[in-house]
């Protein structure tokens, strides 16, 4: 469309000016044309009213000169010359209309007709008895009466176009108006509801807490829409600083957690190795080689528990860039499945894969990415531990900008009072078996992609956890520092 | 006849150095690391003590405290803890508990705290 280095360059103020400034042209213009009109109308009229002064000194005229042939009455014969004399005047007097109007070469033909009438006429006064001249005296006033009606009818005709073609040309500059009122209008109320739209889409992503998006699509203001979505983007912009600044007030909350967790998870181990060591000095004359060796033993077992917790810890707590390159989502899938499969064929759990074809990449630190699917399948086998289906879904979103990776298992599920908590650091429901950290962990690396992890669950029937990661849009760029 | 003690932790090196250290004091013991199974164990025979852990999964320790209470009142309680507070001291110490041990459990106190319990 024509209007879009348009829009770009003027703002809304600018545009309506603009409007109601053609729209005042096209005004003044019809005003001018009327204008002329009139004057146009004006001087016909006036003409008509000289040529009707005419027609009636030539019909005067034309009656003493049929007087006088009828009568031959000599005096008749003079009135008809005065009368002739004074069309003459009228004529000469008004000689510039007339041009104007008739045009220089029926004017003159005119004022020439006139002019052989009144010669003839003085020739019939030196000899009035001669003939010859009365049938040319006739024939030359017949012509001069004929040619004043003829221009009379001609003006009449040529005033009744000119109000018919003005009354048209009203009409149809009114009905222009009036349309073009209607496309401002349309194109104003559209072009206004296009940018209330944007802002609205803006401000519910913000509502949805998609602060860094919205920052992202800060642009150079075209208009004042512009700068009010400018001055949301920068509001984003804000929101994601403050936003960050509470994550960082729950975080060192959530350091507290971490740390009485720690103590209780570690408390366990350290205490048993306590108890093993004073028992292994207090009873070490009365045991034999293998019982030392089981005491022994048994410290390793706990060390290796408290190695598992401080790895987990370390996961968690990791400050480490994640290492970003470009993958495909259903071979990452794979690659996590072929550690748990041993596992899901001990516990009797059928797996079912269904991936789309053609799913778009992701861009994303593989192992992380296992890491999370690893959590999330050996929960679900854990909530299976008498057999079940497990379903493993890879799909996109229709404009391709998102890949989900769907787990469901037929499980447990998980208790709804307990739903709010399963992302917390140590928060578990396996006891001494769990600890607490793999969901959180999973929260943070997810997050950390610019993903979402989301749960539905049902009691006895199962959960179904939902990974939301963004679709690789780049180029064909294999990694990334 | 030897004293019998069941001993109830879901940390097995608990459960398994009280046994021996108990045992060589020359006392019958059984442990348990599963509360449940304990539970069940306590219902259908009478124990002259009782030392259980108060954290645990599934049947609590406070639970086991109270159903022993009820069915053999003359049975001796005593408790271990991770994590003691006041709060479950106080709690415990109404369910008639002899004695309160925080872990790691000293070898020497449980041998003296038990003799004691059981008058031997």
């Amino acid at each position: 469309m024509a209007n879009i280095p348009f829009s770009r360059k003027f703002s809304i103020r600018q545009k309506i000016n603009i409007a109601l400034t053609i729209e005042a042209a096209i005004i003044l213009g019809i005003s001018i044309f009327i204008f002329f009109t009139f004057r146009v109308l004006l001087s016909k009229i006036h003409f008509i009213e000289v040529f009707d002064d005419i027609n009636i000194s030539f019909l005067e005229m034309r009656k003493a000169e049929k007087n006088f042939f009828l009568y031959h009455d000599i005096s008749a014969l003079s009135e008809a010359y005065t009368k002739g004399e004074k069309a003459n005047y009228t004529l000469e007097h008004n000689r510039e209309g007339l041009i104007n109007v008739l045009g220089r070469n029926t004017y003159l033909s005119i004022m020439a007709s006139l002019d052989r009438y009144l010669s003839a006429l003085q020739k019939i006064k030196k000899d009035p008895a001669n003939p010859v001249y009365e049938t040319h005296v006739r024939d030359l006033g017949h012509e001069l009466t004929q040619m004043c009606v003829h221009l009379i009818r001609r003006e009449h005709h040529k005033i009744n176009r000119i109000i018919q073609r003005s009354a048209l040309m009203l009409i149809l500059s009114f009905l222009g108006i009036f349309i073009s009122q209607l496309l401002m209008w349309n194109y104003f109320s559209s072009f206004l509801s296009r940018k209330l739209s944007k802002m609205e889409s803006l401000t519910s992503m913000i509502a949805r807490g998609q602060f860094r998006e919205v920052a992202e699509k800060r642009t150079e203001p075209e208009d004042e829409v512009g700068m009010v979505i400018n001055a949301i983007t920068r509001m984003a912009q804000e929101l994601e600083k403050r936003e960050e600044q509470v994550l960082q007030a729950k975080k060192l909350a959530s350091l507290g957690v971490l740390i009485s967790g720690v103590a209780h998870e570690l408390g366990n181990p350290l205490n048993n190795i306590s108890m093993i060591a004073e028992g292994y000095l207090s009873y070490y004359d009365s045991l034999s080689d293998e019982e030392r060796k089981n005491f022994m033993q048994e410290v390793q077992v706990q060390g290796e528990r408290i190695k598992k917790i401080v790895r987990n810890l370390l996961d968690f707590a990791r400050q480490k860039k994640p290492e970003f390159k470009v993958s495909s989502p259903t071979e990452v899938v794979e690659k996590s499945i072929s550690l748990v499969e041993n596992q899901l064929k001990v516990s009797k759990i059928r797996l079912h894969r269904s991936y789309e074809e053609d799913i778009p990449p992701i861009y994303v630190d593989e192992n992380q990415i296992q890491q999370v699917l690893i959590n999330l399948f050996t929960n679900a086998i854990h909530a299976m531990s008498t057999g079940g289906d497990l379903f493993v879904d890879v799909y996109s979103s229709s404009d391709r900008g998102k890949v989900y990776i769907k787990i469901k298992d037929t499980g447990t599920g998980i208790n709804p009072d307990l739903l709010p908590h399963i992302f917390d650091p140590f928060f578990t429901t396996k006891g001494t078996k769990g600890t607490g950290l793999g969901l959180s962990v999973s929260y943070g690396i997810i997050r950390e992609h610019n993903g979402k992890i989301s749960v539905e669950t049902e009691v006895n029937k199962g959960t179904t956890f939902t990974i939301e990661l963004p679709a690789w849009k780049g180029e064909k760029e294999e990694t990334h520092a | 006849m030897p004293k019998s003690i069941i001993v109830i932790d879901d940390e097995e090196v608990v459960c398994k150095m009280t046994k021996m250290i108990l045992e060589k004091e020359g006392y019958e013991v059984e442990t348990y690391t599963d509360s449940t199974q304990a539970l069940a164990r306590i219902k259908e025979k009478r124990f002259d003590l009782v030392i259980t852990d108060l954290k645990m999964e599934e049947v609590d320790g406070m639970e086991i405290l109270r159903t022993v209470n009820k069915l053999y009142p003359d049975t001796e309680l005593i408790m271990i803890t991770a994590y003691a507070t006041l709060d479950t001291a106080l709690e415990a110490l109404r369910e008639r508990v002899f004695d309160f041990f925080p872990k790691p459990i000293k070898i020497e106190e449980l041998k003296e705290s038990v003799k004691k319990a059981l008058g031997t």
